[in-house]
């Protein structure tokens, strides 16, 4: 697909996809912060930052956001990542210059008002206590603490409620002059409209804006684990889980393709980003039919999680009733031990990179679909790493699945979690 | 965007179609009347049936289907409802007649294998599980059943409980299919890289195979509703779920636009109108407060949700009340209302720009019989609303007095009411 990329002089950097045929317009503008740059005690701060930049400030009152927004039928909303924050708006491309203004007012002006700060402090720890009430997020926070000692993806972007109940506004307020400017970020753009009138439009929205001091880079970086760590979770809940989370390399590194492959293989494929996947449950792969099909369990998953460091390949499963944890790890550890000992064959592996190709579309659904995923490639490596991904996921040979089973897929670089569930209380 | 292309195929089957060029791919959504009003007493066939249509067919086993489905990378999911049993699935050009003829061979032959009977059993037992654990499904199962009491397939359990879950046999599964799925009353909307002659070639030409007579079965009117409050304590979890809600009007009801309109500005529209500005943002109480409208053949539900610390309970149900009282001392205002008629508009762009958002809306508008060129219209309903219809909705079916609460979670002693 056509897309025109050019950088504004203040180091913006504008990723441009018309789209024939459609009315709709998705403005993305990504900050290159997330989690990882928090430190100890900071935790949660960009997610709250991400918050705090609905509240208005510069051109912009109070609730004007939302007002701008909602009046033309548009949708937004914003997301924090471990690696990224990433703020969009849908709108009809004839109000493309509102997203515009929104977005080069948030970029510098937010009003960080100490009363609204203090405000958002509760909506924050709801959001996590929301999160709590789900064993899932329990579990899956364990694992990443348990697997990164060093490394800010000990914690998961919302962080933790003793840091969320001590922030004051002032801490906060630097960490967004800190990483929130025009060099700092980048603005796609996909929808109906002609690039060369939109960029003028994007020059006037954003060139008044000057660079800032470039943030200290993260570096941090987790030491290699040496033995498998583990931990029991006994609390109240419904079902035992298990999740296992392997070191594997950072999304730019070349096993990624093979990674991909034996993830499908695993697992399913849903996709490069989960957004366009909603409750669509892949069931040709190994663990489903040794795991599900079996009655072991009653949902499985496996998912590399693409980051800019160092990252996690987590399968997740929901135990069936009356079934053990034991019983559950050794079929894992089976069908891993497969996949290390032989290649998959070519049927299999034909049907997995199937998969993955026909995904590469489906996450090209409409503009907001084609415009996270843009920003999400270019948080982490380049907004076109699609294509060449997928061209090398093509030649990815059997042996090379094996390959990088044996060299990932290893217990001393294993962390489990297993969650009991306890018999809920009366 | 042209009107969508409808026909009905020689075997009553319904077909509409959508060419959006610009997609790359094939979204599909489609129905067939077997969802819970088919079920009469039978509590739990139609969910428990409706996942067992990927289980395998005469022809082919589960594992089989699976290998053939995503080994040309297309997906079909199905899913039961209130009124229908209802599939959807994304695929390409090429792969869209072999698409379509395993959606026919499931629902025209599924083997219901016992083997797999019983793995979707423990399935079934599992999620009732999950959702006993889970306060915000709890709340809102126990407030769907208060508004449609008496076990209307709108308010019961899907699952049917635990006890119908382990008396249901294969046997039930296949009659309750027989009966209810066939090409009478069949739906399928299809959008995105497709034109005239692909939909004929790959489509009506494998659906036109399928056959079979359902009995019609639409649900029961809704019975006599009475509020009233409940409470779900469940002391383990970190935030409590309040929901709020009481019957509202069925698609098709005159009241339903002014009412689409209201619940829009009241806890819908932005970061959730006036509820999430008041609950949410000027209070800090809650991460969501929100309303929604659920419309259906003969009968709806209001409702809204909010999640809170458990020491807030008392303030967010104060709020919410404070928040309905507001809709009579202080209706929405004329700007109010020109926003919320504008966001409806703008919305038809915003709403449709993806492939399978415009796949069920046009099964919607098949569904619901309202015409090929309801898009069309939509704009002209909307802005012909009078300011005065709006906000009688509101006040008529937001309303204190005749609506239902319920809390789950953490809530202690705390029993707040309206």
């Amino acid at each position: 697909m056509a897309t025109h990329v050019e950088s504004l002089d203040n180091g913006l950097k504008v990723i441009l996809r018309p789209i024939p045929d459609t009315k709709a317009l998705s403005t993305w503008v990504t900050y290159r912060v997330g989690s990882r740059n928090e430190v100890p005690g900071m935790t949660g701060s960009t997610h709250w930052v991400e918050h705090m930049l609905f509240k208005g400030g510069g051109k912009l009152a109070k609730g004007e956001i939302d007002h701008l927004i909602s009046r033309v039928g548009g949708k937004m909303n914003a997301f924090t990542d471990t690696d990224f924050t990433t703020y969009f708006e849908t709108i009809p491309a004839s109000d493309m210059d509102t997203a515009l203004m929104i977005e080069s007012e948030r970029m510098r002006n937010a009003a960080f008002d100490p009363k609204e700060v203090e405000a958002e402090r509760t909506v924050v720890i709801s959001e996590r206590e929301g999160a709590e009430n789900q064993p899932e997020f329990l579990t899956e926070e364990e694992l990443w603490g348990l697997a990164f000692h060093v490394h800010p993806y000990h914690w998961t972007a919302i962080g933790y409620k003793q840091d969320l109940a001590r922030l004051d506004r002032d801490p906060l307020y630097a960490h967004y002059l800190r990483y929130y400017a025009p060099n700092n970020a980048f603005l796609v753009l996909v929808g109906g409209f002609d690039p060369a009138v939109a960029m003028q439009h994007v020059r006037e929205a954003f060139s008044p804006l000057k660079p800032e001091p470039a943030p200290p880079p993260m570096r941090l970086v987790e030491p290699e684990q040496h033995g498998e760590r583990r931990s029991d979770l006994e609390r109240p809940g419904a079902t035992d889980l298990l999740f296992a989370g392997w070191h594997v390399p950072p999304f730019a590194h070349e096993d990624t393709p093979a990674l991909v492959l034996l993830t499908t293989v695993l697992g399913g494929w849903r996709g490069l980003t989960s957004f366009a996947a909603g409750d669509w449950r892949p069931r040709s792969n190994r663990l489903y039919r040794a795991l599900v099909d079996a009655k072991l369990a009653t949902d499985v998953a496996v998912r590399q999680d693409l980051k800019i460091d160092p990252s996690l390949l987590i399968a997740s499963v929901t135990l069936a009733n009356r079934v053990s944890v034991d019983r559950v790890e050794a079929v894992l550890d089976r069908e891993v031990e497969r996949l290390q000992k032989a290649p998959p064959s070519k049927a299999e592996l034909d049907r997995a990179k199937r998969q993955v190709r026909s995904w590469q579309r489906y996450e090209h659904d409409g503009v907001t679909f084609q415009g996270i995923l843009l920003s999400t490639l270019e948080a982490l490596s380049a907004w076109d790493a699609d294509e060449p991904l997928l061209e090398k996921v093509e030649r990815v040979r059997p042996e090379a699945v094996r390959d990088v089973a044996r060299r990932y897929l290893v217990p001393e670089h294993r962390s489990v979690v297993r969650f009991h569930a306890q018999e809920v209380p009366g | 965007m042209n009107l969508p292309d409808r026909s009905v195929l020689d075997n009553g089957a319904v077909l509409v179609s959508q060419a959006l060029p610009s997609n790359p791919f094939i979204a599909f959504r489609g129905s067939v009347p077997a969802g819970m009003a088919a079920e009469g007493p039978e509590h739990g066939v139609a969910e428990f049936a409706s996942r067992l249509l990927l289980g395998g067919t005469r022809r082919m086993s589960a594992a089989k289907l699976a290998d053939r489905l995503e080994g040309i990378g297309a997906t079909l999911e199905f899913h039961n409802s209130q009124e229908l049993l209802i599939f959807s699935g994304r695929c390409t050009r090429e792969t869209v007649a072999e698409t379509i003829r395993i959606l026919v061979d499931c629902l025209a032959q599924p083997a219901f294998p016992a083997k797999d009977v019983e793995r979707v059993r423990g399935e079934l037992l599992n999620d009732c599980r999950i959702e006993r654990d889970d306060p915000r499904q709890r709340a809102y199962r126990e407030l769907a059943r208060i508004v449609f009491p008496r076990d209307h397939p709108y308010g019961r359990d899907p699952k049917g409980g635990e006890e119908r879950i382990r008396r249901i046999r294969r046997a039930d599964l296949a009659s309750f299919h027989e009966a209810h799925v066939g090409s009478e009353g069949f739906i399928l909307a299809i959008t995105g890289d497709v034109d005239r002659h692909l939909i004929e070639s790959a489509v009506a030409t494998p659906l036109a195979r399928f056959r079979g007579e359902a009995e019609a079965a639409p649900p029961p009117p809704p019975p006599p509703y009475k509020p009233r409050n409940a409470a779900i304590p469940m002391p383990h979890k970190s935030q409590a779920d309040i929901v709020v809600g009481a019957p509202a009007v069925s698609r098709r009801d005159d009241d339903y636009y002014p009412l689409l309109l209201a619940n829009l500005l009241f806890g819908r529209i932005g970061l959730f109108g006036r509820l999430g500005k008041d609950l949410r943002d000027e209070l800090g109480l809650a991460y969501y407060a929100y309303s929604s409208l659920d419309a259906r053949s003969l009968g709806g539900m209001w409702s809204i949700s909010v999640g809170v610390n458990p020491s807030n309970l008392d303030r967010a149900v104060q709020g919410i009340r404070g928040e309905m009282d507001r809709l009579r001392s202080e209706p929405f205002g004329v700007q109010e209302i020109k926003d919320g008629k504008d966001n409806q508009v703008g919305s038809l762009v915003v709403s449709l720009e993806r492939n399978a958002e415009v796949a069920a809306e046009l099964h919607r508008m098949e569904h619901y019989g309202l015409g090929m060129d309801f898009l069309e219209r939509y704009p002209e309903i909307i802005q012909g609303l009078s300011d005065d219809a709006i906000r009688a909705a509101a006040a008529k079916y937001f309303n204190p007095a005749s609506s239902s609460l319920v809390l789950a979670g953490p809530i202690g002693r705390s029993r707040p009411s309206l």
